[in-house]
């Protein structure tokens, strides 16, 4: 036995209880919306997403508006030319100096301004198609552009070769222009207005179609749920983008009909989902709960089955947006989307492969929007699911 | 005890690390099997016990470590084993049995070859020597019709059958001790009898140790010939059966013995739930665990844990509570084991 | 299991039933489509087609005879190259399609399974980040993007492989790792959540409290168990690499039936859209049964569920 500690007699008294409860509550209550709010904000990516979303929005509606350029306005003389260059300079005998550069896939030399403006396309002599060689008069100074052989090169009159002097920011077309000499930026923002249009109205056509239907299958139930859900069933066994094509066939393309085919078919993941929720949520027990307290139907699906199931639905939401993106895209790729000279990213990516060897930048830019886009709905999507998941709530 | 015991904890400490900080889910519990008892370990859910089961197996989730501490079976640390070591004797020389038998069995495999592969790990032999051996084993738990029911799954079976092939499972290889984690908790009450009583024959007849964790003091009454009483990560009173239910020491203890209703007493006695939550094991009490809800608190519960004080009437009890110190207090009931519980 | 087979392929008859009217009815709508006597078309064609379908029948007898052609797998005739059949298409397609169809699906079981396992198996260390970066890139990234991305990285800038066609081995590879990309990093995605998931049930713990060694409670115990939801969304996987393959042959200059497909639409060669999409649909069904008998068969609680309805 070890030796007993000495202990002052005081300590054998009742402990002053009155203060310390025992039981405080250390983190204040949150309501389930407060909840999932915090818990969205805390998710980097999520929140990124919601950012560039919000700008790209604001961009779509508001860019075209403010550009120089339209969508439509073609400059044959200006096509091609890419976001970046490489400026060469000539000064003539007055002391007037030339500021130009030279495009590498078409042999033209534009002319820019100091600032950086592409200010047209220089006029040189005959081309000598044998030798594959043009002359450019600057003044007295002569040039010639000579690309018999890759890359191109400009030669003095004595036989050197000029220098480029540096690299120039395109500041006319920022990002550049397309083989008929559209501005990719203006088209680049329009596509997003096209691409995000249809992804809006075809997810709330999905949105409204898959409620309805859902909604009723599973508050129903029986052999009305059970001839419905065969149905969706018959529906998706086939990818529903066939359906799509074949829906486009019929209607022609445009963007109306894109709308119409991407709403009419997509609804059966909503419908199923809403059916999945309603019917789990009809055999909780709270709803029986409510039930056996006298709560009617219409309170029981206002106050308990809508909210319950409204997460689930917004996260199916925000997942069938870039689903919906993804597929208009696709047909206007494959040619059944929106006509010229609409563009959307789709018809801007398949018109880019065209061109893609000799300028790559015309693909770059829809590409990379769209997989931003992308990227930016599905963090979005996630975030949410994990925000709102009640498995993760302490 | 006279044998040496065939498993001896010593000093286990437990923490599982979360993002709000350190869980100490087990804070330094030490008591010992001999072999060929019916050790009971009882406490509230959050008490430690189940996991210094599986500290001893080594079978914490990922967040899990065992921090400090020693499992000495048959005379190795089970701290100090090696992983294919301790693989070699999990299932082999203690056999487990868990809570719920509904998730505790692969639903994508047969029963049968559930039985069969832990055989066969252990065993050198035959898949047919193995399938032999698993009807044996159906049959000691008594599943009717056993050779059929080895193809069965799991899904096929009830409650009770699936504990019985969990059973079946655990005693594959004779274990030297058998750790059943609450296995009646999840059963109906009818079933819980018969398992108990299963388990209780089992260990008759095939003479291993049992550790069986429960919350369910009746289970313990009923099976157990010793108990170790957890509260806190901590053991709070450990004793012979008979000695503890008649003489509880600690006013826990007391506490869960006047929580269980006695049919013998008679309609007109009340139950008396014990007041308060337990511990917050990120930020336990300084002092006794228990001390926050104890009628018979005093200032010293507060600041300091007590040590397991030996009880001078019986020699095998012993109750961690500052009212067994010399200057404290007499408490009648607690101190003294012939007055009536207050 | 041959109630359940039987059960199925009639199931599959009724859809495919169901999805041959759709599509008869919907080319009936087009002005100018196939089911339309007055057009100017080449006399061959005509001749063909009234042939075929009796373009100046009622409208049931003309259905009926396009249902008992697709019974007899008779597509019809083309209704823009003379003398060329739907059929003669599909056969001249379908093994491009099926061999980079096939590659794909291997491709997504043999690097999405593995990368999911190595992700899970290293929960939150650089393993599992870099699995899981390229696979949120492999899943926000549209097939087509990464298609032509590929195309102007490794055929034209890098020359490691050709741009087009299939002469040798090498054309293969872009064109079937932009048709799996999306599949992969879906299945590596998912397999990785269902392993962690598993990780966490209770026969885990029964496994290893077993004694049994650590490949067996993965192998074993973990991955059947997490593959079964792997294998539900293989169904899905096939239907879309079809869809797939309309872009990726379209891209890569593939002679699949993908291209017929696309080609056929913008001739507006009706017959052959009609009849490619009942050939797809048809081939899906098959798949999809087939991916689902290995459902069961890797699930036994699934059978109980069957029979008893």
């Amino acid at each position: 036995m070890n030796p007993e500690p000495i202990i002052a007699p005081s300590m054998w008294e009742k402990p002053d209880r009155s203060t310390t409860a025992g039981e405080a509550i250390a983190t204040p209550s949150l309501t389930y919306w407060q909840d999932v709010r915090q818990r969205l904000w805390a998710n980097k990516p999520a929140v990124i997403s919601i950012g560039f979303i919000v700008v790209l929005i604001l961009a779509a509606i508001f860019g075209p508006l403010i550009s120089p350029f339209s969508y439509f306005e073609q400059n044959l003389r200006l096509s091609n030319i890419p976001p970046v260059f490489e400026t060469y300079r000539v000064s003539d005998d007055t002391g007037n100096n030339t500021r130009f550069f030279l495009n590498a896939s078409n042999f033209n030399l534009y002319q820019v301004s100091e600032g950086g403006q592409v200010e047209g396309l220089l006029r040189g002599g005959r081309k000598d198609i044998l030798k594959k060689r043009q002359g450019f008069e600057f003044g007295n100074t002569d040039i010639v552009l000579d690309y018999s052989s890759r890359p191109a090169r400009l030669l003095r009159a004595d036989g050197t070769t000029l220098r480029p002097e540096g690299w120039q920011w395109n500041m006319t077309y920022v990002f550049g222009t397309d083989q008929l000499g559209r501005d990719v930026l203006v088209r680049q923002l329009y596509g997003a207005r096209i691409s995000l249009l249809v992804a809006f109205v075809a997810t709330l056509v999905n949105f409204f179609i898959g409620i309805f239907y859902g909604g009723i299958a599973g508050y129903i139930g029986g052999k009305t749920d059970a001839v419905m859900m065969r149905i969706v069933e018959i529906i998706s066994t086939i990818p529903l983008m066939l359906y799509v094509i074949l829906l486009m066939v019929v209607l022609n393309s445009g963007l109306i009909s894109i709308v119409v085919a991407i709403g009419s078919v997509f609804w059966v993941d909503m419908a199923r989902m809403v059916r999945g929720q309603i019917l789990t949520l009809k055999q909780q027990d709270y709803v029986a709960a409510a039930r056996t307290m006298g709560a009617g139907t219409g309170r029981i699906l206002t106050r308990h089955l809508l909210p319950n199931s409204i997460g689930p639905i917004l996260v199916t939401l925000t997942m069938l947006i870039p689903s919906a993106i993804f597929i208009e895209s696709f047909m206007s790729f494959i040619g059944l989307g929106v006509t010229p000279p609409m563009a959307s990213w789709g018809t801007l990516t398949s018109e880019a492969v065209e061109t893609m060897r000799a300028y790559p930048h015309q693909l770059f830019f829809p590409a990379a929007a769209i997989s931003l886009t992308m990227f930016a709905f599905n963090f979005l999507g996630d975030g949410l699911r994990d925000a709102l998941d009640p498995r993760m709530r302490r | 005890m006279s044998r040496p015991p065939i498993l001896s904890v010593r000093n286990l400490r437990t923490s599982f690390f979360a993002q709000r900080g350190e869980v100490q889910a087990v804070r330094g519990v030490s008591f010992d099997v001999a072999p060929g008892e019916i050790l009971g370990i009882v406490g509230e859910s959050g008490s430690g016990k189940s996991i210094t089961c599986m500290s001893i197996l080594r079978l914490l989730k990922s967040t899990g470590r065992i921090v400090d501490g020693q499992a000495i079976f048959d005379g190795q640390d089970l701290m100090e084993l090696d992983e294919n070591a301790m693989a070699d004797l999990r299932g082999n020389d203690i056999g487990m049995i868990f809570q719920d038998p509904m998730t505790s069995l692969n639903p994508t495999l047969s029963v049968g070859e559930q039985v069969v592969e832990t055989i066969i790990r252990h065993r050198r032999i035959s898949r047919a020597e193995a399938r032999k051996r698993a009807i044996e084993l159906f049959e000691l738990v008594r599943i009717p019709s056993a050779a059929q029911r080895l193809k069965s799954f799991p899904h096929e079976f009830s409650g009770g059958m699936r504990q019985r092939v969990m059973i079946a499972m655990a005693l594959s290889c004779d274990p030297k001790l058998l750790i059943a984690d609450e296995p009646t908790t999840a059963l109906d009450v009818t079933i819980q009898r018969q398992i108990l009583l299963l388990l209780k024959q089992l260990q008759n007849r095939l003479g291993m140790a049992v550790i069986l964790i429960t919350h369910d003091l009746g289970v313990i009454a009923e099976v157990t010939d010793r108990i170790v009483v957890m509260y806190g990560g901590m053991v709070m009173e450990q004793g012979s059966v008979t000695e503890l239910f008649a003489h509880p020491r600690h006013p826990y203890t007391q506490g869960l013995l006047r929580s269980v209703p006695d049919l013998r007493d008679g309609e007109h006695t009340r139950l008396t739930p014990i007041a308060g939550t337990p511990p917050d094991m990120i930020q336990p009490p300084p002092g006794c665990p228990f001390a926050p809800r104890c009628v018979h608190a005093m200032k010293q519960c507060d600041i300091a844990i007590p040590p397991l004080y030996p009880m001078a009437e019986a020699s095998d009890q012993t109750a961690r509570c500052w009212l067994h110190h010399a200057q404290a207090p007499r408490v009648a009931g607690v101190n003294a084991p012939t007055a009536e519980v207050a | 299991m041959a109630g359940y087979v039987l059960q199925r392929l009639g199931q599959m008859l009724l859809t495919l039933l169901a999805i041959a009217t759709l599509t008869f009815f919907l080319m009936h709508a087009i002005p100018g489509g196939p089911f339309v006597s007055e057009r100017m078309l080449a006399p061959e064609i005509a001749t063909a087609l009234n042939d075929k379908f009796g373009l100046n029948d009622p409208i049931w007898l003309q259905y009926l005879n396009y249902l008992r052609g697709i019974l007899t797998f008779d597509l019809g005739p083309s209704f823009r190259y003379p003398g060329v059949t739907v059929n003669e298409m599909i056969a001249d397609g379908l093994p491009v399609t099926l061999r980079t169809g096939v590659l794909a699906v291997i491709c997504v079981v043999a690097l999405g399974v593995p990368m999911g396992i190595v992700a899970a198996l290293n929960r939150n260390k650089w393993p599992d980040t870099a699995v899981m970066m390229l696979a949120t890139i492999g899943v926000a990234i549209p097939s087509y993007v990464i298609a032509t991305i590929l195309l102007y990285v490794f055929a034209l800038r890098l020359g490691w492989v050709p741009t087009f066609g299939l002469d040798d081995w090498r054309g293969y590879i872009l064109p079937v790792f932009a048709l799996s990309g999306f599949w992969i990093s879906f299945v590596a995605r998912l397999a990785r959540s269902s392993l962690l998931e598993t990780f966490e049930q209770d026969y885990m713990t029964t496994a290893r409290a077993k004694g049994l060694r650590p490949g067996q409670v993965l192998f074993k115990h973990g991955l059947r168990n997490s593959l079964i939801p792997v294998v539900t969304v293989l169904g899905p996987v096939v239907a879309n690499l079809i869809t797939g393959s309309f872009v990726i042959e379209q891209i890569f200059a593939l002679p699949g039936i993908g291209r017929h497909f696309v080609l056929s639409i913008t001739n507006r060669d009706y017959t052959a859209i009609m009849g490619i999409t009942i050939f797809y649909a048809a081939l899906l069904m098959v798949m999809i049964l087939i991916v689902d008998l290995l459902y069961v068969w890797l699930d036994p609680r699934i059978k109980l569920r069957k029979t008893a309805q």
